[in-house]
Formats: structure tokens, sequence, C-alpha cells
């Protein structure tokens, strides 16, 4: 014991001279302040700033992967907060297709007094194409009505029984505007028309789609925002016991001049990547997710005769994705280091 | 360097701390601080750190009204300052060369002007062939060296030291203190609260003493 320490004695000595000598000459080199001096020092802070950005960047995956566990429960938490809006999100997505087929084919039918002429039913559909909000225009005759009455319920000797075609004329129109309101407004002035016995357009069931794509539109606002709420509340919560962790190092920094930023970075990082890692297990449960119900929706889609495929996230989707979780990491971070960095004062 | 203006300190309202402490200290001092346990020492050098703020009075440090200093000055403030604490405060998930380093990398130094400057207060201390050793494998004494390699590797213009050799034999006690004398010597202001007054008094540095609050001795060394 007293030999190890005779030793340091003897050492101190000779280390004391020579760090005397070097702060000598630091001193002389760091005081004249001059312009290009300024500006190399504003280039060595932006670097150090930089290399500290880096050096956490680092770090903080570093603690994440030494804690494989912990951090998988913590992304998989997140991840599951965010596959529900995103799933939500992109079936609203395929709806707004959709939305737009039945805008297409939002069409008034308009029903021509019966017995009309030919030479009448001329001049008729020229006045309706005269109408600046009419699109397109299509005659059906009431022969080819009559014929595909016939195909449709299969009842041709019925039908056939008949002594004259009690079907009148239609002409079926494309609205320029398909809005429901511009479409009630066109279909009362054209049933003022001469030669116009009636005309038709059913609003009902093009509004109730509509509004259901609107609830479905707010629904999926609500639970973004409610489960975007969660994912700030699962990280902060983890950020928090990893600030109450280090809670012996965040006063010592303080105390030898740490400024807060300093102290938030780590975290703020650690934040970020759970969220990166969240966002990610939400890629990969969506892209699970929509292969296993493939199969299903199409052959239902089939037996409708229709054919629908289900909605991939894509490039911009996924990278959206990836970036909003990386932000609600980030952010639920920031929110946990600050309300605690309050709390922590040097003993 | 130091200036306590008529300084009083409260805390909760009731428990008078500190009251009326009037002294100053030349830069390039050493100062020994004394009195008993709970005389106030700490709380003294608290308030030149700015951990605490005094209830009545100035404390003026380089000639700065230290309580004026917004709180984003403060780790800036903070730096200029070494503090050698008496269970020093090292950070024990990291080896020894890093806990040295610390505030560097908070001042932002580039990694080769760090290593040379925590290799030469290594040195000084003695404890350069330990650099990678982690603090819990070194005895009370090393790692309170280490401390002290921490607080000056900074070339501070001030260096505190609350209780620096509290729980040391008094052999490893002037082995510290001889350490403070040397910084000392080259130009640092030190003021190291301390009471071991044998050790005090034969070191012959001025001596503040503390007594329930009060300044009740400023004793120039003999």
């Amino acid at each position: 014991m007293s030999a190890r320490h005779s030793r340091k004695g003897a050492a101190t000595p000779r280390g004391a001279s020579a760090a005397a000598r070097t702060g000598g000459r630091q001193e002389a080199s760091t005081s004249p302040r001059g312009a290009r001096q300024q500006t190399v020092r504003a280039q060595g802070q932006w670097q150090a700033w930089l290399r500290h950005h880096r050096a956490m960047c680092v770090d903080s995956l570093r603690r994440l992967v030494r804690q494989p566990v912990g951090s998988l429960l913590t992304m998989l938490a997140i991840a599951i907060a965010l596959v529900l809006p995103s799933a939500l999100w992109l079936s609203l997505d395929s709806a707004k297709l959709v939305d737009a087929e039945l805008d297409a084919s939002a069409t008034l039918t308009a029903y021509l007094d019966k017995g009309v002429s030919e030479s009448e039913t001329g001049r008729i559909l020229e006045a309706l194409e005269a109408q600046s909000e009419v699109a397109a225009t299509e005659l059906i005759t009431a022969e080819q009505g009559m014929a595909e009455f016939q195909q449709s319920l299969g009842l041709d000797d019925a039908l056939a029984r008949l002594d004259e075609n009690p079907l009148p004329a239609a002409v079926v129109i494309s609205p320029t505007t398909p809005s429901p309101e511009a479409m009630a407004a066109l279909s009362e002035r054209l049933s003022a028309m001469s030669g116009v016995a009636e005309v038709r357009l059913d609003l009902a069931w093009i509004e109730r789609l509509r509004q259901l794509a609107e609830l479905g539109r707010r629904l999926t606002l609500a639970l973004g925002v409610l489960f975007g709420l969660g994912v700030l509340l699962v990280v902060g919560n983890t950020i928090r016991l990893a600030v109450e962790n280090r809670r012996k190092e965040i006063e010592v920094v303080t105390l030898i001049g740490a400024t807060h930023a300093f102290v938030r970075r780590p975290f703020l990082y650690s934040g970020a990547w759970y969220g990166l890692g969240g966002g990610l297990l939400a890629w990969g449960l969506l892209t699970l997710g929509s292969d296993w119900l493939a199969a299903p929706v199409a052959s239902l889609a089939a037996s409708y005769g229709a054919h629908y495929q289900l909605p991939t996230l894509g490039l911009v989707g996924s990278t959206t994705l990836l970036t909003c979780s990386t932000l609600l990491g980030w952010l639920g971070a920031w929110i946990a280091v600050s309300r605690h960095l309050a709390g922590i004062k040097p003993r | 360097m130091i200036a306590f203006e008529h300084v009083g300190k409260r805390y909760g309202g009731r428990f008078e701390a500190l009251s009326n402490i009037d002294f100053r200290v030349s830069r390039g001092e050493m100062v020994f601080l004394t009195g008993h346990s709970g005389a106030g020492k700490s709380s003294l050098l608290r308030l030149i750190m700015r951990l605490e703020r005094p209830s009545r009075g100035r404390v003026m440090v380089a000639g700065h009204d230290i309580d004026k200093l917004h709180p984003s000055q403060l780790p800036f403030y903070r730096r200029q300052i070494g503090v050698v604490f008496q269970d020093h405060q090292l950070l024990f998930d990291r080896s020894i060369y890093h806990n040295v380093a610390l505030p560097l990398e908070i001042r932002g130094l580039a990694p080769r002007d760090i290593a040379r400057r925590v290799r030469a207060a290594l040195d000084k201390v003695g404890l350069l062939h330990r650099e990678k050793a982690l603090p819990i494998e070194l005895s009370g004494g090393e790692q309170q060296r280490v401390g002290i390699a921490r607080a000056v590797v900074n070339k501070p213009a001030l260096l505190l030291a609350d209780e620096p050799t509290g729980n040391l034999d008094p052999q490893l006690s002037a082995d510290i203190m001889g350490l403070f004398e040397d910084f000392h010597r080259i130009g640092t202001t030190v003021m190291i609260a301390s009471h071991d007054l044998a050790l005090i008094a034969r070191l012959r540095h001025r001596t503040l003493r503390l007594s329930e609050g009060r300044l009740v001795a400023d004793e120039e060394a003999a």
C-alpha cells in the first residue's frame, strides 16, 4: 500500500510541470481573437455539433440494441398503434377510387314523351346537348329499351305478347359537374323542357355513399390522432424511464456545464429510433396483413363480378408512414425529456 | 475573483443557512473554508456554482453578479469552474478516460485535443496508467484523483472543492491537498471546504471560518 503511494507521489511533480507547460502554451495561442480565428472557431463549433449528433445517434442505437427485448416490445406497441389508422387510411384511399368511379357514372335519365317522332327526338337531343351543364348524351330508343329490358329480365314471351311497346325513348345524360346539387338543379330545368316527360336521378344512394366516405374519413382522422397520442405516450413513458435511469449522469453533466440541448440529444435520438423501429414493424404488419387478406377479398369481389385489389402502401405511403412514426417518436421523447429535465436539479 | 456582499440564504422561508456573509477572494488566491458540518460551507459553494441563488445580497464572480445570469448562460458559466466533490460524482458506466474527457466533450473539443488534455490531466494526478480502468476498480483516493483530473481538465480559472479529503486517511489527504497547491501555484483560484483543521493549519493559507451560517473568522496565513 505504502509503496504504491510513494510511487504516485514521485510521479506527481513531474506531471504537474508538464501540465503547467501545456496550459501556458494554450492560453497564449487562444488569447488573440482575430476575424480569421473567429471563423475557425465557428467552424470548429459546427463540427463539434455535428460530431456530437453523430456520436449520440450511434450511442442511442447501441443502447437500444443492448436491450433487445425491451426495445422490441416498445417498438411493437408503437407498431400496433400505427397499424390500425394506417389500414383505415389505406381502405379510405381505395374508397376514394370508388368515389371517382361514382362521379364518372353519375348520370340523369330523361324520359321523353311517348310517341315523339324521330325528328322531334333529334331536336330534343340537340337542345339537350346545347346546355353547358351537359357533358354527353346517349339516346336509348324505345326499341333498344325494350330489347335491354327483355334481356335483363328474361321475359321474352310475356313481353312479346304486348300489343305495343310501352317504353318511352330515353336519353342518358352525363353532367359536366356531378355534384348532387348541380344535378338536382339540372334535372329540374330539363324536366321543364317540352318533349321531356320526366327526369330521373337517383341521388339518395350517391349521397349515402358520400356520407359513408365522409364518416370513414373522420373516423380515420380521429383514430389517427388518438393512436398518434398513443405513440407519444408509449415513447414518452419509455424515455421517462431512460431519463430516470441516467439521472446521475444528467446531474453530473449539468454540474459541469452541459446545455439542455446536449443533455436532451441522446434521448431525442432514442425516441426517433423507437419511432422508426415501430414504423418498420407496422409496415411489415400491414404488408403481411394485406397478403393474408388478398385471396379472400379477390374471390369476394369476383363473386360480385367486380375486380378489386387490396391497396398497398407503395413508395409514397411507406415513406409517409416511416417519416410520421420517426417524428412521433422524436416528439414523444422531446416532451418526456423536457418535462423531466426541469425536475432534475444537481445536488 | 469572488466577492460576497452581505449574502444571506434561507431555505423554505425559515431556516437561515447563511446570514450576512461578506468577503472577497482575489484572483489566484487559495482559501480554505472551515466550520462544523451544517455551518453552511456547502451552501456557500453552491451559491458560487449558482446551484442556489442568494435570498439577500450579491454574489460576484469574475466581476459579474451571477444572480443576473440567464438560465441559458448557466452552462457556459459553469464551464469556467472546476468542482471536486466529496463523493467525486464519477460515472460508473465508463472508463476513467471518458470520465475525465466529459467536460471537454461538453465543450465540443476535437477528439485529438481531448486525448491530449485528458492524458495531461491524468498524468498530473498520477493515474495515466489507469485510463482504461472503470471507477469501481479504483480505491477511494484514486477515485478522488480522477474527480480532480475531471475538474481541472478544462483549465478552469476557479477550482472549488467540497470536502475533497472527507473519507481519506491523513497521508492520502495530504497528497490531494498537495495537488490543489500545485494548481494554486500555476495561478488558479482555489477554494476548499474542509473540516480537517489539523491539515489546514499545516498548509498555511487564508482560512474562512463559518459557524451557524455566519462568517466568524477570516484568518490570513500566519
